[in-house]
């Protein structure tokens, strides 16, 4: 285990990680607030240009913001946003209904994805270095991501678990990903049936709408987690740490920590900039941010191409 | 049948307080936890994926594993988190003229 193995080689104290994994309500709750306040900034963008073609943009730059609820949800699922465990559970579930990933489900797939982290065939979250700009551009498109979600929700809510699937959910809780997904079905025929029975339609346009044109930005930053590292075992090379501006630190809830992440999970978010300071010489850092990291796997389409 | 004897296992001072203190016992890694209600043993490993729970976030009575954030009671061993959801190994445990003793 990478953190066993980082407090053997000597590159984190016993002490220090105690420090690092202290949790506590107030910061994620300091940083909702402030959530609330941009996500209700962008709402009224698009209630500005309701009647002019700035909705597309304002919709977009909304739907930026409404694609992160997978930040806060991925936080969730390691119980590192509260101190308080059962509202680490709340709001996985509520960001989870608003992207349509239930929660439970990606708990237990992202703990393989822990246990395999970019293991060619093993990792269940690993997204394919493209082998052409074709396919590079189709991830970015977020199409295969929708086509593979609304397939697994279908299939869960039909119940039915795929092979994989069954490896990684514990058996005790088969049933429960198949009513968590049944549910979130409901929830959505429900949120639909209400639009339909008082004829106001507005959450196509702050809800729908906003999340499929921000999800090829969640793709495009997803891409820059593990995609063109080496498909090895050891986390210092199979992950990739972005330094990147506050705001899409704040976005992304310090996920572009992301080998610090990899390395000792238990770490809440507030901390992973100091561990950051801690881990840097030991880990693989993109100092270009985001685009480097695009740059770096556009560069290895080209060279695998010649 | 007599029960299993009791055996010194580390000092009280030499727990970490309000922590979890990992102790090797011949070929056995035990946890022990220093907890608002005392003191409480465990065995070290996950019995989902094998990582140290000595190395996990440990909070009033629950210890969760540092890999996926598994968690377990540490008064009964009841898993309250999964992936984590079989009981972990539990020790009875006192203290003896200041040494941590575990019925092991």
């Amino acid at each position: 285990m990478p953190l066993t193995q980082a407090l053997a080689e000597g590159k984190l104290t016993r002490e220090e990680l105690k420090t690092f994994m202290q949790r506590s309500d107030g910061p994620a709750l300091r940083r909702l607030a402030l959530w609330i306040m941009v996500l209700a900034g962008t709402t009224t963008l698009i209630t500005l240009a309701w009647d002019s073609w700035l909705i597309w943009p304002a919709m977009f730059l909304h739907g930026i913001v409404l694609v992160h609820h997978f930040s806060i949800q991925h936080e969730c699922v390691h119980y590192t946003v509260f101190r308080t465990r059962w509202l680490n559970d709340l709001v996985g579930q509520i960001c989870g209904i608003i992207i349509m990933l239930p929660h439970r489900f990606f708990r237990y797939e992202h703990c393989d994805h822990h246990t395999y982290t970019q293991l060619t065939g093993k990792d269940p979250e690993q997204v394919p270095m493209p082998r052409s700009y074709g396919e590079y551009l189709l991830y970015l498109s977020a199409l295969p991501y929708w086509k593979a979600k609304f397939t697994e929700v279908a299939r869960h809510a039909a119940g039915r678990l795929s092979e994989t699937e069954r490896r990684f959910i514990p058996r005790e809780e088969y049933a429960t990903v198949i009513r968590d997904a049944r549910v979130m079905l409901a929830i959505y025929a429900l949120i639909f049936a209400a639009m339909a029975l008082s004829g106001w339609w507005g959450l196509i346009w702050y809800w729908i709408i906003p999340v499929f044109l921000g999800e090829p930005v969640m793709r495009f930053i997803r891409m820059t987690e593990h995609v063109g590292r080496p498909s090895v075992a050891q986390m210092s090379e199979n992950t990739r740490t972005n330094l990147v501006s506050a705001p899409w630190r704040f976005l992304c809830w310090n996920m572009n920590y992301h080998a610090e992440h990899h390395y000792v999970a238990s770490v809440p978010f507030h901390a992973l900039p100091r561990l950051h300071e801690k881990l840097r010489d030991h880990i693989h850092v993109e100092p270009r941010g985001y685009l480097g990291a695009h740059l770096d796997i556009l560069r290895q389409i080209r060279e695998a191409r010649t | 049948m007599s029960a299993k004897p009791w055996r010194d296992v580390i000092a009280v001072d030499d727990l970490e307080r309000n922590w979890v203190t990992r102790v090797q016992l011949g070929d056995r890694l035990i946890a022990i936890y220093d907890t608002p209600s005392g003191i409480h043993a465990s065995l070290a490993l996950c019995n989902h994926g094998g990582a140290d729970l000595c190395d996990g976030y440990f909070d009033g009575h629950v210890i969760e594993c540092p890999l996926h954030q598994g968690a377990f009671d540490v008064r009964d061993g009841r898993p309250v988190a999964a992936p984590a959801t079989r009981p972990m190994r539990i020790f009875e445990t006192r203290v003896q003229d200041g040494m941590v003793q575990l019925r092991i």
